[in-house]
């Protein structure tokens, strides 16, 4: 008899334990549903930008309807799951369906942060016409509806996601102005230097920035006419979009008795406290620390997956290093690990080059790297990302590892001898000091002289460079 | 000046300089013309300045081929081991009877299959052919299979999953130069197939574009546009990531995707995970590098991905092989003119060896085992019942892990195990508790230092034949050089086996001719088909491409261009996702240690280091290092460096060079003993190819001083 596994959620989370789960054949031991909300099948997330800016939703499909049937996957679409009875072991919908499970995960993601601004809603209590958030499919397809050129929107967060949002909207040819509650733009990512830079890039985009603000009203007669700020200014918009954090769900969690901090707590097998009840994703707190990206989240459901089929009983999640990049056509910011000095012995590096508009920093402690940001210039990032990934020592020289090594060897270095390694440039030089037969310049060079193969081109760089010296 | 001759040979006409054949080395096959030994310095070798392949360029390996022959170190007479264990000489019968004896013996006590037979990617086609009909209709062993698994089979397995069917370069080498981007990937042209640099030259300077992809900034890396340095082990994620970006930058080709592909949307659904913040941290390659890629190899009228040992050489070797055909199926340029995915095959026959019957899982033609059909075509031609064929047997590295367990003897030909496969130490005991090993060849090599029975067989200057080349050229190798007295054909040997096993009449050719002829006949209707080929053929037309079907087909030089080999005409995509190598660097072996080669020499360096020349321009193997590990370790070149792996320590000289990654040493593989490199390797094998993990094994350094 399979075991009832049952999945509450269909978003990234939900579709990366899924795929992990197949992987392992645990569709041979369990008997797996997954509970959705949105009718569709998975999707990417990190697409959306694609959605916003005129794509079609399937394009950035994970999981068409058909891929649960084809696995033997039972998928509850457009079912909201209201609690869970840990005791029963059954599922309640907020429809009041009930489903039997042996062994059920929180996969429920989070929702946008909506901070409490007034006029959120009209009059009639219903929300107001063009305030939106950026989360799913329908979220994009509504703002894509309003998104006309001339129109002028509000990006309400100054973050990751909102920088997104606001360069989608700005490259549909809106007027685009982003909210920032914080000094810095990506605080959370970068420090003061860091996001005056990436202040300066984004403007140069065309997208207006105000920093240490918010939205404190939303105006308009029925529909959005306009956002009154913190000090009181008011910008015009037609569109105000929420794109300044998210928020954990866990409303079934907490009514089906599951400890819940700001997520849910999980151990290291990924369980709640609750036995048969496990949790992955931006729902789930671990080591006091819920995480909103991708990479962190899947190494989760690898573990999950382990720990469930028992393909790796002994897996355990330690945590995860967190690398973040922002996905902005036209300015490239990595940033990972600490922003700033902690101790009083922790190293700081940073390069400023104003001019160029490219800031990198590495924070180092003991020797290794404790986290770095670039802004600007992000090539470095990916050996940088590594070596934090790894705990690698750097070498003494600091800066060294901002150099990436990939500076294009010029034609002239190319070797035309690769027997006695002679370059172009060493062939071409003797020629012009005088060596004008094949013999001569065999005997002068030593290209040539090993295998021969070479003697072509050296008759070649012969007639050229010998003419040139004659005209 | 010596080296250099009085005389330009290209202002010769080609016939006063001998013979045209080709190179014994490397699957670029070079046409070389071959003359009588003047003495006095005079090269017997030139290249063939009209063989349109290497349009008379040579490498220092073909230019001192003729060292091979007339060598001192040239085993003539049979040698068997007397009391002591010492070699002694034999008579040919002598020789041929105790192995004939023993193998009969040891198929009466433990089965057919405990006789086991390992070939070659550098024996003719006609030598493959035959070897792979001497275990299945001689021996009867189903455990038969060649160092082409060890070489092409990552590459060969996707390409036949992919299109139905695998041929190196679907296209003539010349059309590299008329592509407008070409990328590399695992492979070092510069090193290892010196004379084709020609072709890359020319490309660019038609104003054509070339990227490289290698964990080295290999010479070939060096003349690339860009040069992506990617992490060991991280291809696959690469071409996923450039997948991404050809999705998000809507660079992909719909229409082609709908008109020749199948499987699109699963890949697609995958490919959209590899997000560029996620590749660039498994692969170390930068976003921006990414996206130009991805841009270049899209929007170029023609395109070709051309892939190495360095992408198909891991656990998941096949994989990644598939990961970069789904992206050139997603640009629509496979069959495109001028564009499209191929593979480098490296042995000389690399090609051809593994079309005709020497892997464990095919017969001649490219024709599978397990499936009855096959089975019956070739059990008709040659003479016996179908059922009588054996099974599908061990691959490569299965067959020498067994050696000592179930396989009680093993049949080498053209191969030196001892030094080409993985995880070295736990091989060698292997080998010697054989009750027979049987070593055929013209030099004593690491492996005949374990073998009972040696048997001196003919050159290649010294016997005809034809090869395959790596664009499915089929081509010939004349006679231009007296044997010595002593050695035999492979043939002459296997024939004179067979009838002391009692099936000489299966084996009785007088010719390689006629030994090509039956091939001929036993690829006929399969997916290689050699039918429409003859010597002549290959001489009217300076070699024939095959498929080719009958005596009036002029051979196929291009594939694909209408459609591809599966039942219905199209293409297959393949969902790859990327996973951990067989080892991953961690805490205790913190670094990558990867193999390749050098110029001088040819795979487990049997040949190339009993060549003065090539031995005395690259002596030893030496270990390379970036300039920031070195620091760290204290080493400079020349010091001496022990490098560990969970399998063994091996010494090498230090070369600090900042051309490698910081967290990767590399050494080349051709030499053996205390020396190689193989010893570090593992042996995780690929699941589909069976491919061993050459590529990538978590080492740290231990001593230096």
């Amino acid at each position: 008899m399979k075991k009832r596994l049952a999945i509450i959620g269909n978003g990234m989370a939900a579709s990366r334990l899924l795929d992990e789960l197949v992987r392992r054949n645990a569709t041979d031991s369990f008997e797996i549903s997954a509970f959705g909300e949105e009718s569709r099948g998975s999707y990417n997330r990190i697409l959306l930008g694609r959605v916003l800016s005129g794509s079609d939703p399937e394009e950035i499909a994970l999981k068409p309807t058909s891929w649960y049937a084809a696995r033997g996957v039972t998928f509850h679409s457009g079912v909201r799951v209201a609690k869970v009875d840990p005791v029963g072991r059954r599922i309640t919908t907020i429809t009041g369906d009930l489903h039997p499970y042996d062994v059920c995960v929180f996969a429920t993601g989070s929702s946008p942060l909506v901070p409490p601004v007034r006029g959120l809603k009209g009059d009639d209590g219903s929300p107001r016409d063009g305030v939106h958030v950026f989360r799913t499919i329908e979220d994009c397809m509504a703002i894509r509806d309003r998104a006309r050129p001339g129109s002028s929107a509000v990006v309400v967060g100054g973050g990751l996601l909102g920088l997104e949002a606001a360069k989608a909207l700005c490259d549909l040819g809106l007027h685009v102005t982003v909210l920032h509650l914080d000094a810095v733009l990506m605080n959370a990512q970068l420090d003061k230097s860091g996001g005056e830079l990436l202040r300066r890039a984004i403007e140069k985009m065309g997208i207006f920035v105000r920093t240490s603000t918010s939205a404190d009203e939303i105006l308009g007669n029925g529909h959005v006419e306009a956002v009154r700020m913190r000090a009181g200014d008011v910008v015009p918009a037609d569109l105000v979009v929420f794109a300044c954090g998210i928020v954990p769900r866990v409303e079934a969690a907490k009514a089906s008795g599951v400890p819940v901090n700001r997520a849910i707590l999980v151990n290291d097998l990924l369980a709640t406290q609750v036995p048969g009840v496990y949790a992955v994703g931006e729902c789930a707190e671990h080591d006091g620390k819920v995480y909103g990206l991708v990479q962190p989240i899947w190494e989760q459901c690898a573990v999950l997956a382990d720990v469930l089929t028992g393909a790796n009983p002994r897996a355990r999640y330690l945590g995860s290093k967190v690398y973040a990049r922002l996905k902005v056509a036209g300015v490239e910011v990595a940033s990972f690990g600490i922003t700033d000095a902690e101790f009083p012995t922790d190293e700081v590096v940073q390069v400023f080059e104003e001019r160029r508009g490219v800031y990198r920093k590495l924070v180092v402690r003991d020797g290794k790297l404790a986290g770095a940001m670039l802004v600007g210039c992000a090539e470095a990032a990916p050996a940088l990302v590594q070596m934090f990934d790894r705990n690698e020592p750097l070498p003494p020289n600091r800066l060294d590892v901002l150099a990436t090594g990939n500076a294009p060897t010029t034609a002239a270095e190319r070797e035309v001898c690769n027997c006695n390694h002679v370059t172009e440039s060493a062939v071409v030089e003797a020629i012009r000091d005088g060596c004008d037969t094949l013999p001569a310049l065999c005997e002068a060079t030593r290209a040539g002289t090993g295998c021969g193969s070479c003697r072509g081109q050296l008759t070649t760089l012969l007639a050229n460079h010998t003419q040139t010296t004659l005209a | 000046m010596s080296a250099i001759p009085p005389i330009p040979l290209t202002t010769l006409a080609p016939q006063s300089l001998g013979v045209r054949t080709h190179c014994p080395y490397c699957a670029f096959q070079c046409g070389i013309l071959m003359g009588e030994d003047l003495g006095g310095g005079m090269p017997r070798v030139s290249g063939d300045p009209n063989w349109a392949v290497n349009n008379g360029q040579l490498c220092i390996k073909g230019w001192t081929s003729a060292a091979l022959l007339d060598h001192p170190q040239r085993v003539t007479t049979p040698q068997m081991r007397d009391a002591r264990g010492e070699w002694r000489e034999a008579s040919w019968d002598e020789a041929l009877d105790f192995v004939a004896a023993k193998l009969l013996a040891i198929r009466e006590r433990h089965g057919a299959d405990a006789n086991g037979v390992f070939g070659s990617g550098a024996v003719t086609n006609e030598k493959a052919y035959l070897l792979g009909k001497f275990a299945r209709v001689a021996l009867g062993t189903a455990n038969i299979d060649y160092n082409g698994r060890f070489c092409m089979s990552s590459a060969a397995a996707a390409a036949n999953r992919a299109f139905g069917l695998d041929r190196g370069l679907p296209f003539p080498v010349a059309d590299l130069e008329h592509a407008e981007v070409i990328m590399l990937v695992g492979a070092n042209i510069a090193d290892t197939l010196p004379p084709m640099m020609q072709w890359f030259d020319r490309q660019r300077a038609n104003g054509g574009r070339l990227i490289v992809v290698d964990p080295r900034r290999t010479p070939t890396g060096r003349v690339a546009d860009i040069f992506l340095q990617l992490t060991p082990g991280t291809d696959l994620s690469l071409a996923n990531g450039l997948l991404y970006v050809a999705i998000e930058e809507r660079l992909t080709d719909e229409r082609y995707v709908a008109d020749r592909t199948n499987g699109f949307d699963a890949v697609r659904a995958l490919a959209i995970q590899y997000h560029p913040a996620r590749v660039e941290r498994l692969t170390g390659i930068p976003e921006s590098q990414l996206r130009k890629t991805a841009r270049w190899l899209a929007t170029a009228r023609s395109a070709m991905v051309l892939t190495g040992r360095g992408t198909e050489q891991h656990s998941k070797g096949v994989d990644s092989v598939h990961a970069w055909i789904n992206l050139m199926l997603a640009l629509g340029k496979v069959g495109k003119p001028h564009s499209g995915f191929g593979t480098l095959t490296g042995q000389g026959n690399g090609q051809g060896g593994r079309e005709h019957g020497q892997k464990t899982d095919q017969l001649p033609g490219y024709r599978l085992i397990e499936v009855d059909t096959h089975r019956e075509a070739i059990a008709k031609v040659w003479g016996v019942e179908p059922s009588s064929l054996p099974r599908k047997g061990k691959s490569a590295y299965e067959l020498l892990d067994s050696c000592g367990e179930s396989v009680k003897s093993l049949f080498v030909m053209g191969s030196n195990v001892a030094v080409a496969a993985p995880h070295l130490s736990r091989l060698l005991p292997k080998l010697k508790s054989l009750e027979l090993l049987v070593v055929a060849d013209a030099f004593h090599n690491e492996t005949s230092a374990h073998a009972h029975v040696f048997l001196p067989v003919l050159q290649w200057a010294e016997e005809d034949g034809t090869m395959t080349n790596l664009e499915g050229r089929v081509i010939r190798r004349r006679v231009v050089s007296r044997p010595p007295f002593g050695p035999r054909s492979d043939i002459d040997v296997l024939h004179h086996l067979a009838a002391r096993l009692g099936c000489g009449e299966k084996f009785a050719f007088r010719t390689m001719e006629s030994v090509f002829n039956e091939l001929r006949r036993a690829t006929a209707g399969a997916p290689a088909d050699y039918s429409g080929i003859t010597y002549a053929k290959i001489e009217q037309q300076d070699g024939v491409f095959w498929p080719c079907k009958s005596d009036d087909d002029p051979g196929t030089p291009r594939m694909f261009a209408e459609h591809f080999h599966h039942a219905d005409g199209r293409a297959k995509f393949f969902a790859v996702e990327h996973r951990a190598a067989g080892e991953e660097p961690n805490a205790e072996f913190p670094l990558f240690f990867t193999t390749g080669r050098y110029k001088e020499h040819y795979n487990s360096g049997a040949q190339t280091r009993t060549v003065v020349k090539l031995q005395n321009a690259q002596p030893i193997p030496r270990l390379e290092m970036h300039p920031r590990l070195a620091r760290r370790h204290r080493v400079v070149t020349g010091s001496k460096v022990t490098v560990e792996s969970r399998r063994a320590k091996v010494e090498f000289v230090a070369e600090v060079t900042p051309d490698i990654r910081p967290d990767t040493l590399f050494a080349p593989f051709h030499w053996g003993g205390q020396a190689a490199a193989n010893l570090l390797t593992s042996a995780a094998l690929d699941p589909t190819s069976s491919m061993p993990e050459f590529k990538l094994a978590a080492v740290r350094i231990v001593k230096v001083g």
